[in-house]
């Protein structure tokens, strides 16, 4: 009972840090119309800044969470315009152009990174937390309790962004329609390129954080792709408590997986349940295919 | 829509003698070259192959599978596990197998899959054949990550020949099937507006199943010749995402839709790569660089290569295309009509 209690305390924590991660990448979805596969990469490569971080300034990686956060965005907002103008193009098929695209991204991330970094997995080292607290027999690593709350934390924020702003709410039209939002006085590519910033800001820094829970390679991007994937396939779009309790229930599947069937079978029951899911809810996902 | 109707018989001369031209280089190719130029023609021939299926599903139907690494793979472990001494089967007789085993798990995995749409079958692919390859990672009849070794065969003639006829013959079949048959209007009329298509009659669900399984089977054989070629196999050289990655540039850089455009942008983009790995003995930055150009193809040149050869030899359906969307005033939607020409759509 107490590994069952166990499993599921641990999925849920790590579920916080792919909530995390979706978020952001189903505003951006719905927002821009374009899966970005890239979303891998961006925490990949926010492990990563906190890898080098480390080495070279010696801070510790949580206290460079907002700088990650701004980096990120940066770069998110010089990004976003390119995959704007290639969704919005007349080409003969944008959507499959815009997926073309971010495809690209997620190749040049992955290629420059291997370059750069090597296939050896690294780990994001913190010194501010360590050692563990035990509740009722369950066992709590601290770096995960600290990795959820600033999870949890950034979701927040976000939200509340999303929901008590003026922008926030320009941002929810544009996600409904563009051409009712652009009518009304939004400015359709700069809520876009705004968007995409705040995606890939939060990624990069939820990216950190995994980094500090499990060891990080750029060949993991895949795999990250796939979980934020799955979270909002499994939410449906356009709900964020539906992120919430789909970025959870992975965080647990996996958990369980690990602990009952054995580690090599995670990803396969991640895919298998994913497939499933496809299957069985294709509806509320072609509600809003554009494709 | 006819995408290829009558041309003027001064360039079907050209034509004609510019294929013949290349079928006797191709055919003669071993005998005034050395192995290492042969050993780069093979994999000239391999690719050329591996990008035409990709184009097969997603230029002329629609979809875009990023899990086509999928079928090489079982191509390859086919081949690879018939051929273990306790199986013996002559190298012949497995390609005909690997290509009905791959055809066959694209029906299964294509029943369902092919109901899903653009992003979503993408990822559907994707996670299709990330777990094909964690399967073949764990299971004791592949030889798990390990790998198999396959019986050493010495020519290196064989496997160009084997290559490049495997690969001429896909070509032509595609080109018969998709440009020249009935089941080619029959895909594209699905792919450009499904509803309208299933209204005139067309089995959709059925011309999809196919054009999937015929895309799959090429990758199949190809993946069977490589894997004797190779000898050695193992997830991470037969189920490598590279591999995927790699179709997808070469068909996008080539031109999509196009017949000859996989084959252009495979011929480029190979050598590129081999001239990469003299020059820099890394694979890594070669992924890098793959990525700046898809990217690159997307912003500046959508149709690709083969529209730099100039509007008069360009044919197919890249033009149709892009003359409909060149027409279309909200960005994002096809229109309906069929209109305009091919070159508004780059003026900007």
């Amino acid at each position: 009972m107490t590994g069952l209690l166990q499993a599921v305390v641990t999925g849920l924590l790590i579920g916080g840090l792919y909530v995390a991660i979706s978020v952001g990448f189903s505003l951006a979805f719905g927002v821009l119309d374009v899966v970005d596969l890239a979303v891998g990469m961006w925490v990949v490569l926010g492990a990563y800044t906190g890898v080098v971080a480390q080495e070279w300034t010696g801070i510790d990686p949580f206290a460079f969470l907002p700088v990650t956060f701004v980096v990120f965005a940066a770069i998110g907002w010089l990004l976003g315009p390119l995959i704007y103008r290639v969704r919005t193009s007349r080409y003969a098929l944008p959507a499959l152009m815009g997926l073309a695209f971010t495809f690209g991204l997620a190749t040049l991330m992955r290629g420059a990174m291997l370059s750069v970094f090597g296939y050896t997995p690294r780990t994001v080292q913190t010194h501010i937390v360590h050692g563990s607290w035990s509740v009722l027999g369950v066992v709590m690593p601290a770096i995960r309790v600290i990795g959820f709350l600033f999870a949890l934390v950034a979701i927040g924020l976000f939200l509340f962004f999303l929901y008590f702003t003026r922008t926030g709410l320009a941002v929810r039209a544009t996600a409904q329609s563009k051409e009712s939002a652009g009518l009304m006085g939004v400015d359709v590519k700069r809520i876009s390129t705004l968007v995409y910033a705040i995606y890939t800001g939060l990624t990069g820094m939820a990216g950190m954080l995994i980094g500090a829970v499990y060891s990080m390679s750029p060949e993991l991007g895949l795999r990250y792709t796939l979980f934020a994937f799955f979270v909002v396939v499994l939410a449906g779009l356009g709900s964020v408590l539906g992120v919430l309790l789909a970025g959870l229930f992975l965080g647990v599947l996996q958990s369980l997986t690990t602990t009952y069937v054995g580690a090599d079978y995670t990803l396969m029951v991640v895919f298998v349940v994913l497939f499933v899911a496809l299957l069985l809810f294709p509806h509320g996902i072609t509600r809003r295919r554009t494709a | 829509m006819t995408s290829v109707g009558a041309r003027p018989s001064r360039q079907s001369t050209v034509r004609m003698a510019g294929l013949a031209a290349l079928v006797v280089i191709g055919a003669t190719f071993p005998l005034w070259n050395g192995s290492y130029s042969v050993r780069i023609a093979t994999g000239v021939a391999l690719w050329a192959g591996l990008a035409l299926s990709w184009n097969v599903i997603c230029g002329y139907a629609g979809y875009i599978s990023f899990g086509h690494v999928a079928f090489f793979g079982i191509g390859g472990y086919t081949t690879g596990i018939l051929m273990q001494p306790q199986h013996g089967w002559p190298f012949l007789a497995t390609l005909p197998v690997a290509a009905l085993v791959a055809a066959g798990f694209a029906a299964v995995a294509g029943w369902p899959a092919l109901r899903l749409k653009g992003a979503y079958f993408a990822i559907a692919t994707w996670a299709i054949a990330e777990a094909v390859r964690e399967l073949a990672t764990v299971s004791g009849f592949t030889g798990g990550s390990g790998g198999l070794t396959l019986p050493v065969s010495s020519s290196s003639t064989f496997f160009y020949y084997a290559m490049l006829v495997t690969t001429a013959l896909s070509y032509v079949l595609c080109y018969v099937l998709l440009e020249r048959s009935r089941f080619g209007f029959r895909v594209r009329a699905v792919r450009d507006n499904e509803a309208a298509a299933r209204a005139q009659g067309i089995d959709a669900t059925r011309v999809k199943m196919e054009a999937f399984m015929l895309s799959a089977a090429i990758p199949a054989v190809l993946g069977g010749i490589n894997a004797y070629w190779i000898t050695f196999i193992n997830p991470d050289s037969v189920l490598n995402t590279i591999i995927t990655d790699q179709m997808v540039v070469m068909v996008l850089v080539g031109g999509l839709g196009h017949v000859w455009g996989p084959a252009l942008g495979a011929t480029v983009l190979y050598l590129v790569n081999e001239q990469f790995l003299t020059s820099f003995g890394s694979s890594t930055s070669y992924i890098a660089m793959i990525g700046i150009i898809v990217m690159l193809v997307v912003l500046f040149l959508p149709d690709g290569v083969v529209s730099l050869l100039g509007r008069g030899r360009r044919t197919g359906l890249v033009r149709q295309l892009l003359g409909r969307a060149a027409d279309d005033v909200r960005p994002g939607r096809p229109s309906d009509e069929a209109a305009g020409s091919a070159g508004r759509s780059r003026s900007r």
